[in-house]
């Protein structure tokens, strides 16, 4: 019996240390802002707050989540270091899942300590935190989601750092129709509204320019393609995947080959994973350039490389989004205020920067919207290798 | 023609998957008349079996050891370990509640399956695990007829299949051990007072349920590559599906199942949409159940009054 107990508990133990790792935080919120009153680059005064971050540190795209709480951490770490700002970061997972996304909002919400929140990453999340986010006055930036209704003004303090769907939409499938001149195309969704939106935009143009599709629709836990594929005829070159998860559209392109079918996939955000997305003659666009590539941002990607080791293209968008926030902290602080909800969200509305990480520079129109933002086109070598391709 | 017979293979080797985990499901619940939620994640536990075995060969591009060697141990391995953990399981969480009301058991399938899915997740990590199968077996070593594919490894999928279910129905009919698993099932209580050790019994349908487990978790690794902690859920699902379709505790009712969902949902797929794949095909399933409610070859239970 009392071997019994102590299974019992032991078991018991392990699923509450199992249930923590979800949930884990950066840092405490506990501490007050109350005593932040004085500028962030004194010096002579502390500006202290806390931001939330909302990504999917565990699910199926954990790996675009940890990079993006990375980059996050990174921004956080050499922002505090230019300064002179005590921001601390407290983390929440949402798994992509939006119901998870309301949980983790409320808890911050809840919190009093932050000012701010940077996530959440997808856009059925945003349109599931965006009520509850405005009610509480949270100005939220999210890296990643890009459906254009986010931008409509339902969510007032909801903002982007990267362009959204109708411009990737529309720059993808007329690079489709100009480049690739696709006779019949499948293009499959994957049930979640980031690329649902992403199809509604697409569809009109290939309409317009008489391709023949077939539009499919597969669950985002699918991981059989292959009576999918068999769909694919001989006519069809070019298959359009706007899906999240990278290791599925590999699947595809696997099953594709099996079935020694030869169209092209062009895929979109989420499949720019340079491990898990490797089939060659693909393209994948991309709302974040790869810094690797850029002279400017050297710096940035190799702290990140010594630290996390390789990434992609979720990670910068995430580091230009908090510092957004890391600004708007600072000037408030330096104006000789208490960094708050409603006074972070008024700086985060004014935010002009002139270049960032993403090599574009950085202000938001009256919805949140990025200005003039743009996506990046990548195409997929032989050896598996990204490159970056003109987009048009 | 060639999209059916195509969607025919598919649907095929889907459905040997399926069978094969819903086989363990139907046996459980025979002896016990336990829903073993935590079925799917034994499969899981299998799949990654499998995966660190490619890896303790240097990895699916640079193997140490031949192909056929490597599959053997994959399959031998995910089926003795997971075998072993469902007898853990059976022996440390479900026998304790073997005379407790039936919601107990259930519920402590429920956390079991929970427990795996997390430990997993602290384990191995959150993300996807690449068997990268096509670098070991090429796609051009399947065969074709005519303009259908049929790549070696679903070929594999589906002999191996076929062989341990018509293995496991011997076992079951013409075996000491198969007819104490059947008296076990019938009356638990008689079967004891006849001699029959009971808890071997079941913790004997217990390893041969999850090691089956074990093997289909290993076969989804090399056909669909991606193992992470989460894809015993929905195969769970789908196979409990299968084992209620074919009449739960039923043998070739599982198989039977299993087989019927994997081909209507590749026939859906390919002549329908498949954004309604799953719409149709349990909407079809909800139709046979209320046609036949004890599955389609499930005895109907006689209650005494």
């Amino acid at each position: 019996m009392k071997g019994r107990l102590v299974i019992a508990v032991a078991a018991l133990a392990s699923l509450v240390v199992a249930g923590c790792s979800s949930s884990s935080s950066t840092s405490s919120a506990s501490g007050s802002t109350s005593s932040a009153t004085g500028g962030g680059g004194s010096g002579s005064k502390a500006c202290n707050a806390s931001i939330g971050f909302e990504g999917p540190i565990t699910g199926p795209v954990a790996n675009l989540g940890a990079e993006q709480l990375h980059f996050a951490e990174l921004a956080l770490s050499m922002d505090n270091a230019a300064n002179k700002t005590n921001i601390t970061l407290v983390q929440g997972d949402t798994q992509l899942q939006a119901a998870q996304a309301v949980t983790v909002t409320q808890q911050l919400i809840s919190n009093s300590a932050i000012v701010a929140v940077v996530g959440p990453a997808g856009s059925q999340e945003v349109k599931a935190v965006g009520g509850p986010m405005g009610q509480a006055g949270m100005a939220f930036i999210s890296g990643s989601a890009t459906n254009t209704a986010l931008t409509s003004g339902t969510y007032p303090t909801f903002f982007r750092v990267v362009s959204n769907d109708r411009v990737q939409g529309a720059q993808d499938a007329n690079y489709i129709v100009k480049n690739l001149h696709p006779k019949s195309l499948m293009i499959v969704d994957d049930q979640e509204v980031y690329s649902t939106g992403l199809v509604a935009t697409m569809i009109p143009i290939f309409t317009a320019a008489g391709i023949k599709f077939d539009h499919e629709s597969v669950s985002q836990k699918l991981t059989d393609f292959s009576s999918l594929v068999a769909k694919v005829t001989s006519a069809t070159s070019v298959v359009v995947l706007p899906w999240q998860v990278a290791a599925n559209a590999q699947q595809f392109g696997r099953n594709l080959a099996a079935q020694h079918k030869t169209a092209v996939i062009f895929g979109t955000d989420g499949l720019f994973d340079t491990k898990a997305f490797t089939i060659s003659g693909s393209y994948v666009s991309a709302f974040g350039p790869d810094i690797t590539a850029m002279p400017a941002d050297a710096s940035i990607a190799s702290a990140a490389q010594s630290k996390y080791g390789s990434f992609g293209t979720f990670g910068p968008p995430v580091f230009a989004a908090t510092h957004v926030v890391d600004e708007a902290i600072a000037s408030v602080c330096k104006a000789g205020q208490t960094p708050s909800r409603a006074n972070v969200l008024a700086a985060i509305k004014q935010t002009n920067e002139a270049t960032s990480i993403l090599g574009q520079p950085i202000s938001f129109d009256a919805h949140g919207d990025l200005a003039n933002g743009k996506f990046f086109l990548f195409k997929i070598s032989s050896a598996g290798k990204y490159q970056l391709i003109p987009s048009s | 023609m060639r999209l059916f017979f195509q969607e025919l293979v598919n649907g095929v080797t889907t459905g040997a998957l399926y069978s094969l985990i819903a086989l363990g499901f139907s046996m459980v619940y025979g002896v016990l008349k336990l829903l073993n939620f935590a079925h799917g994640d034994l499969y899981m536990v299998g799949a990654f079996i499998g995966f660190f075995v490619i890896q303790w060969f240097g990895g699916a591009a640079h193997l140490t050891i031949p192909v056929p060697l490597l599959l053997v141990i994959m399959f031998v391995l995910a089926a003795g370990v997971v075998g072993g953990l469902g007898v853990a399981i059976e022996r440390f969480a479900y026998r304790p509640l073997r005379d407790a009301p039936r919601i107990a058991p259930l519920i402590t399938a429920i956390g079991i399956s929970f427990f795996l899915e997390n430990a997993a997740l602290l384990l191995f990590g959150a993300q996807y695990r690449i068997y990268n199968t096509s670098e070991f077996i090429s796609f051009s070593s399947g065969i074709q007829i005519g303009s259908v594919n049929i790549d070696s490894v679903q070929i594999m999928v589906v002999v191996l299949g076929v062989a341990l279910m018509i293995g496991l129905r011997q076992l079951i009919n013409r075996t000491t051990l198969g007819k104490q698993m059947r008296a076990v099932a019938a009356d638990r209580e008689a079967a004891e007072m006849l001699g029959i050790n009971v808890n071997f019994t079941i913790a004997a349908t217990f390893f041969l349920g999850s090691a089956l487990a074990g093997v289909a978790g290993v076969m989804a690794g090399l056909l669909f590559n991606q193992v992470t902690n989460t894809i015993g859920f929905i195969a769970g699902l789908k196979a409990f599906t299968a084992a209620v379709v074919g009449g739960i505790g039923s043998i070739p009712g599982a198989m039977l199942g299993g087989l019927l969902i994997g081909l209507a949902e590749s026939f859906v797929t390919g002549y329908i949409s498949s954004t309604y794949t799953n719409l149709i095909v349990f909407g079809v399933l909800i139709v046979v159940m209320l046609a036949r409610p004890s599955g389609l070859l499930g005895q109907a239970q006689l209650q005494k009054v």
